[in-house]
């Protein structure tokens, strides 16, 4: 399984590419962003572990040159910064795990076994009505003026079910099905608050109200 | 006025919008000076022109018209100052013999009124005339009395151009008072600049609030920072000092046994050196963070809805088979006081220790109600036992619990809750999980 390992001290460079072909790798190091760029786009890697500071640039940078062009490959980020927002920054850019050094290395691969599991079978899925696109992989959604949306667990689900059938009326009840997990008590106010959540992210007019029969997805062009 | 910046200093604004203004006041109570002077001269020069044409028609009325009798007495000289010309039928009679010229003309009209002339040729260029005509039995007579205007111009000029010396006096004084008061009353500025040297300088360690009522609450503000400022600093050294002290020994432990030659590395050995560095970099990992918290700060807030949205779907992210969800009625853009990197750590904190605890489902609520900003995070996990919630996030707990994420975060966000005033409640969620309340004063008490 071919692993691209991006970091820069060689020191911890050398033990990880020891320990990672030991669990079965078979590891590419590179030590600079522009040769990790190259390398990503040319390769087909199964799996990227990418340290953020790197000495010719960022890393994030890199990380959502790939993703522009459509590589889909799990990355898990290094970092030596520990605060909440660097990770939000992180996997908005496109990771799909993040570990703070200094970290074990059964933790790091642990998470790489997961995330390769993960994406095992995994089809870039986007849901498309109109200009709309919805990443189900990352539950975002990127509106017509190019902005993406970070969605929250019941966001995404409703909004996958409204996308599903741009144009189809879906009652209330209908999305409550869709939305709550059994043991809660769902009301109808709690769908409106989520509907209207929704319509602040994704425009006015991209949700339409049929005053008493529900709420309809509109694909606007 | 994109070169002129008001807001840039008192004394040039005010210099700027007084002075100017002053002068145009000036200015505009000469000229409207000049303006009732001319009607007033006017005015008067028209009575007097009237005055003495009726006197005239008395004259000849009483003379029946012999106009003979007009230039007989002396005392016309005195009476009329003005030069006139008189017509009955056909005889004429003119006062003045240069003004012959002039006034023979306007004989020869009719109709009573004013006549100005300001182009005429001769010795007098600019007169004013007052004619009538009436009719004395069958003849018809024409009064016309008319006056140089020329001289009264002159005095007239002159008492303008004396108002305008005056003016020019007072205008000067006015401005030499503006300039004074604005001095005056900003002297308060000049101190409060040499405190604020002093107080650079180290000459004295805060301002003196005896100042005026405008500047006591900025004095009051910056009093506060330097407080924080001054307790910011005790912190950060305590901190370094904690720091330092806990970390070195275990350097020196490393470098010892690294660099001792003959001494062959087992397995033992080495988890020994390996905890070492665990413990160095979870002591800089403590003391980092505590050292980035901002605390209450005037002027810095977040917006908790975008951040805690970012965080939740973060999470969702990484912990894929949990369902984390925000429940708020607060807009997009409402704002709280609270440092961005504060209330990041807060929430980040309390949602992944949920996320980890957590079965299924995690639910974060903002909102405001009586008791201030409440953040409350339940999850659906095996919770806590009612005897152990109180000890939760204290800091013998953390000290023994230093496996990766457990009660470090919490501790964390006790550190934060605690510098805002506010405080943690640890709880039975419904479903039976841990529930973690935050609740902060919606006021930053500096």
């Amino acid at each position: 399984m071919r692993l691209l390992l991006v970091e820069d001290d060689s020191l911890l460079a050398e033990s990880l590419q020891r320990q990672l072909s030991s669990a079965g790798f078979s590891v590419d190091a590179i030590a600079t962003a522009s040769g990790a760029d190259q390398l990503g786009r040319q390769e087909d890697y199964r799996v990227v572990v990418l340290d953020l500071g790197l000495p010719d640039g960022n890393g994030l940078e890199v990380l959502r040159g790939w993703r522009a062009r459509g590589l889909t490959m799990p990355v898990v980020i290094l970092t030596a910064r520990s605060d909440w927002q660097d990770k939000v920054s992180g996997l908005k850019a496109g990771a799909d795990d993040y570990l703070a050094k200094p970290f074990q290395t059964e933790e790091l691969l642990a998470r790489l076994d997961a995330l390769i599991r993960r994406s095992e079978g995994r089809v870039d899925s986007m849901l498309c009505a109109g200009r709309f696109k919805l990443d189900e992989n990352r539950q975002v959604l990127a509106t017509p003026d190019g902005e993406e949306h970070p969605l929250t667990g019941t966001e995404f689900r409703l909004l996958r079910c409204l996308m599903s059938r741009p144009g189809q009326l879906f009652s209330k009840e209908r999305l409550l099905e869709q939305v709550y997990n059994l043991d809660e008590s769902p009301t109808h106010n709690a769908i409106e608050a989520y509907i209207r959540r929704l319509r602040k992210l994704a425009g006015k007019d991209a949700i339409v109200t049929r005053r008493g029969q529900g709420y309809m997805f509109n694909a606007l062009d | 006025m994109p070169w002129i910046d008001l807001n840039r200093s008192i004394r040039r604004a005010l210099l700027i919008v007084l002075l100017p203004a002053s002068i145009a006041l000036m200015g505009a109570a000469w000229v409207i000076h000049g303006a009732l002077l001319e009607r007033m001269a006017r005015s008067f020069v028209e009575d007097r022109l009237r005055e003495e044409v009726s006197f005239l028609k008395h004259r000849i009325n009483q003379a029946d018209g012999s106009i003979n009798a007009l230039s007989t007495g002396d005392y016309f000289e005195a009476v009329f100052h003005h030069a006139f010309a008189v017509r009955v039928g056909s005889q004429r009679y003119f006062s003045l013999a240069r003004w012959k010229p002039l006034l023979a003309p306007l004989l020869e009209e009719n109709g009573t009124g004013f006549i100005r002339r300001t182009d005429s040729d001769g010795a007098i260029s600019d007169y004013f005339a007052y004619r009538e005509n009436f009719k004395l039995g069958e003849r018809e007579v024409v009064i016309v009395v008319a006056e140089d205007l020329s001289r009264i111009d002159a005095s007239q000029r002159e008492l303008h151009i004396w108002t305008a010396v005056v003016s020019a006096v007072l205008l000067g004084l006015l401005v030499l008072v503006i300039w004074m008061a604005i001095r005056l009353s900003l002297a308060s500025v000049t101190n409060l600049q040499t405190a604020l040297k002093q107080l650079q300088q180290g000459e004295r360690e805060r301002l003196d609030s005896d100042t005026p009522e405008e500047f006591r609450p900025l004095v009051h503000q910056l009093n506060q920072l330097l407080d924080t400022l001054d307790q910011r600093l005790a912190r950060s050294r305590e901190a370094l000092a904690n720091l330092s002290h806990s970390v070195k020994t275990p350097i020196t432990a490393v470098r010892q046994v690294l660099e001792e030659r003959d001494q062959h590395l087992d397995w033992g050995t080495r988890q020994q050196l390996a905890q070492r560095l665990s413990d160095i970099d979870g002591q800089l990992e403590n003391e980092m963070r505590r050292s980035r918290f901002a605390g209450a700060q005037a002027g810095k807030g977040a917006a908790p809805v975008t951040q805690a949205r970012e965080l939740i779907w973060m999470l969702g992210r990484l912990y894929l088979d949990k369902d984390f969800e925000l429940e708020t009625a607060l807009a997009d853009e409402r704002r709280w006081p609270i440092e961005e990197y504060d209330l990041n750590e807060v929430l980040g904190n309390i949602l992944d220790n949920a996320g980890k605890w957590g079965a299924s489902r995690v639910v974060l609520s903002l909102r405001e109600d009586k008791a201030g900003l409440v953040m409350e995070v339940s999850d659906d996990g095996p919770g806590v036992t009612r005897e152990r919630l109180s000890t939760l996030g204290t800091r013998g707990q953390r000290l023994d619990e230093q496996a990766p994420g457990h009660g470090l975060g919490l501790a964390i966000v006790r550190d934060v809750v605690r510098r805002y005033g506010g405080w943690v409640v640890f709880d039975c969620s419904e479903s039976g999980g841990l529930q973690v309340r935050i609740v902060l004063p919606d006021r930053v008490s500096l």
